[in-house]
């Protein structure tokens, strides 16, 4: 079954670009990741889905109904946490956490407490007095607390720290286990690749691919850049899987995708003062590997 | 709804707090001035006759009444009434711009409610401030008046001056949240707010110099005119219906903008 079903999605806004046509699924149980650029579209997308904001043609199922016409009774499932934490001014962590369950009429003490517990946040702090990776675990608390089945994330992970991030992940893939559908919105590839079947890539309002992690890894280069005390021999270039050579007096950049043991195989023939073997981030991969798409 | 209505009530418990104070020490003080004008009537109104007629006029001076009790109440209400107005178009304001400068609308939008109903929860909410705003306000002016004159004074033509700040509020509370339901976001609701109420105030005095009888529909501050109730003890009714008429229409455009609103 299709939890999420957006049908020639279109969103415009006066002069600035909106989303365009976008058209994709995301199935029960997956965790999907959406991956963009910054203002690809991607809160655009997740707004329209929770109908903060309309669209201008086109439609989206959420559980097999429209976004538009049954909005109160789809965010009962939904688990929601903006990138921009909200709060009310004057309330503790606890009064809002309480405040937001009573929307969905259900009791979610126990749990509430079990999430402080795991994020390592304090109840009964007020809010205002909270730094912003605190404050973003209030969100995440507040997205999970009512047990939805389907939380929708918009580039939750900023402003957690390494460790809360890998925390917050094992809470997700715990949902996750339970049956839980999880669209993720990011612009940081690694995170989406750590946690995600499947993902929606876009670019400048339109869906550029829809790909499984597993082929996107296949087919993904790796950046390497390598100084040299000598010149380099012709013949390292022609390693097949080598592309976009940029070459200096002693540094010397390409990208790599294929078998990795031949490439290194090859770069022991070099006199290498420095190594560089780095994943590219998303611009680059839009900018390099979608090229050759079109 | 009941979650979303004592939210908003617990929201604006102090700003309301702070208003009802306020207008009750505001009374005190203006009703604490009415001895010294009382014992002097006479040299009080021929001080005010000196004055050219425009300014008593716009001041919306009666030199017949104003030194009476009700008379003066009525002249020094002219600012509780404004006061009242200001509270309730900034509540008017808030009703939908609020959420979306403190970034909430996020949180309180994605939870299960229809628009329809946070609208009306917070328009319930807002009405109930400004019942209690104005009530508890009406009860310090009833034990206030007396004790600066021994003058006798009808009930029903003083309850009926002091619940007129009530029925303007109402119309600057719908007046408020449909322009908020058209352009919030809002930066500065007190800016906003307070070009509103004053907007419509230098307008009525402008009005009452010129004369002319048709600006008196156009604002509300002259929609009871205290003149006219206290010569004959009731509202003018056209101006009433004319203000319950506007109310209903501000109200079902609010609903249909915000229904359709993007939020931001």
């Amino acid at each position: 079954m299709n939890v999420i079903e957006l049908k020639q999605l279109t969103k415009r806004y006066g002069r600035t670009r909106g989303i365009e046509n976008l058209s994709f699924h995301v199935e029960e149980g997956e965790i999907f990741g959406f991956i963009g650029p910054n203002g690809a579209g991607k809160s655009t997308t997740i707004r329209t889905l929770l109908s903060l904001i309309y669209p201008t043609s086109g439609s989206a199922t959420i559980f097999g109904k429209d976004t538009v016409k049954y909005a109160p009774e789809i965010k009962k499932e939904i688990g929601y946490l903006p990138s921009e934490v909200f709060y009310y001014d004057n309330m503790k962590v606890k009064d809002l956490l309480k405040y937001s369950a009573r929307f969905y009429k259900k009791d979610c003490h126990r749990r509430m407490v079990a999430l402080a517990d795991q994020l390592n946040l304090d109840l009964d702090r007020k809010i205002d007095d909270l730094s912003f990776g605190n404050k973003k675990k209030v969100g995440i608390i507040q997205g999970l607390l009512h047990e939805p089945r389907l939380i929708i994330l918009d580039e939750p992970t900023g402003g957690l720290d390494p460790l809360m991030q890998q925390t917050f992940f094992e809470i997700l893939r715990l949902e996750n286990q339970k049956g839980t559908t999880i669209l993720f919105s990011s612009h940081i590839l690694s995170e989406v690749q750590k946690l995600c079947d499947r993902v929606a890539i876009i670019k400048e309002g339109q869906l550029v691919k829809v790909e499984k992690i597993s082929e996107l890894k296949a087919n993904s280069h790796k950046k390497v850049e390598i100084e040299t005390s000598g010149e380099i021999n012709e013949r390292f270039f022609e390693l097949s899987g080598i592309n976009h050579v940029e070459r200096g007096e002693h540094l010397t950049r390409f990208w790599f995708s294929g078998n990795m043991n031949t490439l290194l195989e090859q770069l022991t023939q070099l006199e290498l003062m420095n190594l560089w073997i780095e994943e590219p981030d998303l611009e680059e991969i839009f900018m390099h590997y979608y090229e050759k798409e079109r | 709804m009941m979650n979303l209505f004592r939210h908003e009530l617990r929201v604006s418990r102090n700003a309301t707090i702070i208003w009802t104070l306020s207008l009750s020490g505001l009374i005190l003080f203006f009703m604490s001035m009415y001895p010294a004008i009382s014992s002097d009537a006479k040299a009080f109104q021929n001080l005010l006759e000196s004055y050219p007629q425009e300014v008593l006029v716009s001041l919306g001076i009666s030199l017949e009444t104003i030194t009476s009790l009700l008379g003066f109440y009525s002249y020094v209400f002219t600012y509780i009434v404004l006061c009242t107005s200001i509270q309730a178009v900034q509540l008017g304001l808030q009703i939908i711009s609020k959420e979306s400068r403190d970034k909430t609308a996020d949180f309180l939008l994605t939870k299960p409610v229809t628009r329809t109903s946070i609208i009306t929860a917070k328009l319930m909410a807002a009405l109930v401030l400004i019942l209690i705003t104005n009530g508890i306000f009406m009860v310090v002016a009833r034990f206030t008046l007396p004790l600066f004159s021994d003058q006798s004074f009808d009930t029903s033509t003083f309850l009926l001056i002091t619940s007129s700040s009530l029925w303007i509020a109402f119309f600057f509370l719908f007046i408020g949240m449909m322009a908020s339901a058209l352009l919030s976001p809002i930066k500065s609701v007190i800016a906003l707010s307070l070009s509103m109420v004053f907007g419509f105030f230098v307008f009525s005095m402008l009005g009452a110099v010129v004369g002319e009888e048709t600006i008196r529909y156009f604002t509300p501050f002259h929609y009871y005119d205290t003149a006219y109730i206290l010569a004959h003890g009731t509202y003018e009714w056209d101006f009433v219906w004319i203000e319950v008429g506007l109310i209903l229409v501000m109200g079902v455009l609010s609903y249909f903008l915000y229904r359709k609103k993007d939020i931001y």
